[in-house]
């Protein structure tokens, strides 16, 4: 019996350390799928001096961003439709309507559609109808202190209210 | 020295024929090829009637081995790099002898695999083969688990293989496909970075949806494709073989003058007649060889006939290369996800200031609801065994109905996707015409 015993417990031993290395050795190989690093364009990007900016919008497709300008007040809304993520495309509103956005007024020169699913905002950046589940995002807009150009934050999100006057 | 004697009748003969002379000669054909060792011996006749099964099992295993062979040269043409994938594909296209035919070819069979998967399950579930007959052990219901699985796994097979030509189709397909995974609360993110290798569609995806593409899915469905025959032969073959069983009783039948009948079987009867049940009755079962393989070289050569021959006249699509800064307009999904993309448009719910993304319920909620009923359809099933292996029983017509309604909704809403959707998603109907879309701003 004390034979038996021993040899049921190195049979046991010898499996269980064989099932280990073997899920150990498939864990390091599924890991070695998960990027460690991610060469995604950086999130803070320059784009020019306020001035080239037009009255108006500006759409900046490497950025996938709208600029508006009215006068010197400047706001950045993202051209990603919140479905699933397709390039909007703007449409200049025949005459400019001025809303209330956020508590403040502000001057609505184009309307969004989505291509893929058919997704409408309107000049601020909210759905209206189709699938969209949330408006289109607002990101923060800053002046860079060296030379003096607009600089887009893509990894901070602002309220509406958000206004950058130069 | 003499060699051992062998037993006479155990050993297979060397040589064998696909025109047997005698039953010997016919079982010698099937167990000393290997191309035939999965063929049973005899095989009942209605379960090789064009009009049960329309071969659709062997014609969509057709398209998999036209598939695999066309996609070997491609193997050697293309270059999974974004760089240079287009160009590659390109190439295939327009300078490569022969590459535009072998690149219709490969593309055809994928679109006609979908289809034929897609008609053999229904074929499956119209004349309730799930369902285990009269043989012992039969386990129908994890086959057809199975056949579900291998109906995902084509799906994915021509999802990934759609983005490798890196051009805009490809791109937005894919762009739309993957961020429907990230609309699975809380892990669909991480699932979706998993699967495109980063956050954006990039090198790495393309590397992952090529490995995919080439090496693990095919893979999956070659082992699968094997323990699918390997069951349908451990199950008793077609379940049409259980219905001809339950359906016949013995009957008084010719007596076959070669075969030695037993005392039993004599001595009920009055000799020479016997009775037997239709099975084993000469009749209305014939050897596999040659009947069997007549007919599966008849559906095999037929399809890669048919399809090499429409590849000569059908030419692949190639649109501009991938820009990731240009959505076109409109943006389709391949035509079988279309009906998803219908449904991902229509399924968005505002209840209030909560908001559910159609992406979420139709691309993860009823899909997931969809397959997860067809998996567990064999034990919901509830109709008598009797109705195994027939087509459109009264027994089962009410679930016939309720399957044909989803595949006529699908249908229909993949058409509307494919014909009736113009810029910007908007319906048309097939007589307007679509309005100019400005360009881009």
């Amino acid at each position: 019996m004390a034979g038996n015993d021993r040899r049921d417990f190195l049979i046991k031993l010898g499996t269980g350390c064989g099932v280990c290395a073997l899920g150990a050795q498939g864990v390091a190989s599924l890991r070695s799928l998960v990027p460690n690093v991610s060469y995604d364009a950086p999130t803070t990007v320059k784009l020019g001096a306020p001035a080239e900016f037009p009255d108006g919008l500006k759409f900046l497709a490497d950025e996938r961003l709208f600029i508006f300008r009215d006068g010197n007040t400047f706001h950045a809304v993202s051209a990603v439709c919140t479905h699933l993520g397709c390039t909007v495309r703007a449409e200049a509103l025949s005459k400019p309507e001025t809303a209330t956005v956020g508590g403040a007024p502000l001057r609505l020169t184009h309307q969004f559609s989505c291509p893929c699913h058919g997704s409408h905002y309107t000049g601020d950046g909210t759905n209206v109808s189709g699938p969209a589940p949330k408006p289109l995002s607002w990101y923060r807009l800053s002046v860079a202190a060296d030379d003096g150009q607009l600089v887009v934050d893509l990894a901070d999100e602002v309220e509406r209210d958000f206004r950058l006057t130069v | 020295m003499s060699l051992p004697e062998q037993a006479p009748g155990v050993r297979p003969r060397p040589f064998w024929s696909l025109r047997p002379r005698s039953d010997r000669d016919a079982g010698d054909a099937i167990t000393s090829n290997f191309l035939l060792h999965w063929f049973p011996a005899k095989v009942s006749k209605a379960s090789m009637s064009w009009t049960y099964s329309f071969w659709l099992g062997t014609i969509t295993a057709a398209l998999f081995l036209l598939l695999i062979l066309s996609g070997l040269p491609l193997l050697f043409l293309y270059v999974p790099s974004v760089e240079r994938a287009y160009q590659s594909v390109k190439d295939i296209e327009y300078v490569i002898t022969f590459g535009r035919w072998i690149r219709a070819v490969h593309r055809v069979a994928a679109h006609g695999m979908v289809i034929t998967v897609v008609l053999h399950l229904a074929r499956v579930y119209f004349t309730g083969a799930y369902k285990n007959g009269i043989g012992r052990n039969q386990k129908r219901e994890w086959n057809w688990v199975i056949g579900v699985v291998m109906l995902l796994l084509t799906l994915f097979l021509s999802f990934t293989g759609y983005l490798l030509p890196w051009d805009q189709l490809a791109f937005w397909a894919v762009t739309v496909g993957t961020n429907i995974a990230s609309a699975i609360p809380w892990i669909g993110p991480d699932v979706r970075e998993l699967l495109i290798g980063g956050r954006a569609i990039e090198q790495a995806t393309l590397i992952r949806f090529y490995v995919l593409h080439i090496f693990f899915l095919p893979a999956g469905v070659g082992v699968l494709f094997a323990y699918h025959m390997w069951r349908v032969r451990k199950d008793g073959g077609l379940a049409r073989a259980d219905r001809e069983e339950i359906a016949e009783t013995s009957r008084p039948v010719a007596v076959v003058p070669t075969k030695t009948y037993t005392l039993l079987g004599v001595a009920k009867g009055t000799a020479p007649t016997v009775t037997a049940r239709s099975l084993e009755a000469a009749n209305t079962s014939v050897n596999a060889v040659p009947d069997l393989a007549r007919r599966a070289m008849i559906a095999t050569l037929g399809t890669i006939a048919v399809i090499s021959i429409a590849s000569v006249f059908i030419a692949s699509p190639l649109e501009e290369p991938a820009n990731a800064l240009i959505t076109p307009n409109p943006a389709k999904a391949p035509w079988y996800f279309l009906w998803l993309q219908e449904i991902v448009t229509d399924t968005t719910i505002h209840l209030g200031n909560f908001t559910i993304n159609g992406a979420f319920i139709g691309g993860v909620v009823l899909p997931g609801l969809l397959v997860g009923l067809l998996t567990a359809w064999p034990w919901l099933d509830r109709s008598p065994r009797e109705v195994t292996g027939e087509w459109f029983p009264r027994a089962r017509r009410t679930q016939n109905i309720v399957f044909i309604a989803i595949m006529v909704g699908i249908l229909l809403l993949t058409y509307i996707g494919m014909e009736l959707r113009g810029p910007y998603w908007e319906f048309f109907w097939p007589w307007e015409t679509w309005p100019s879309v400005p360009g881009r701003i």
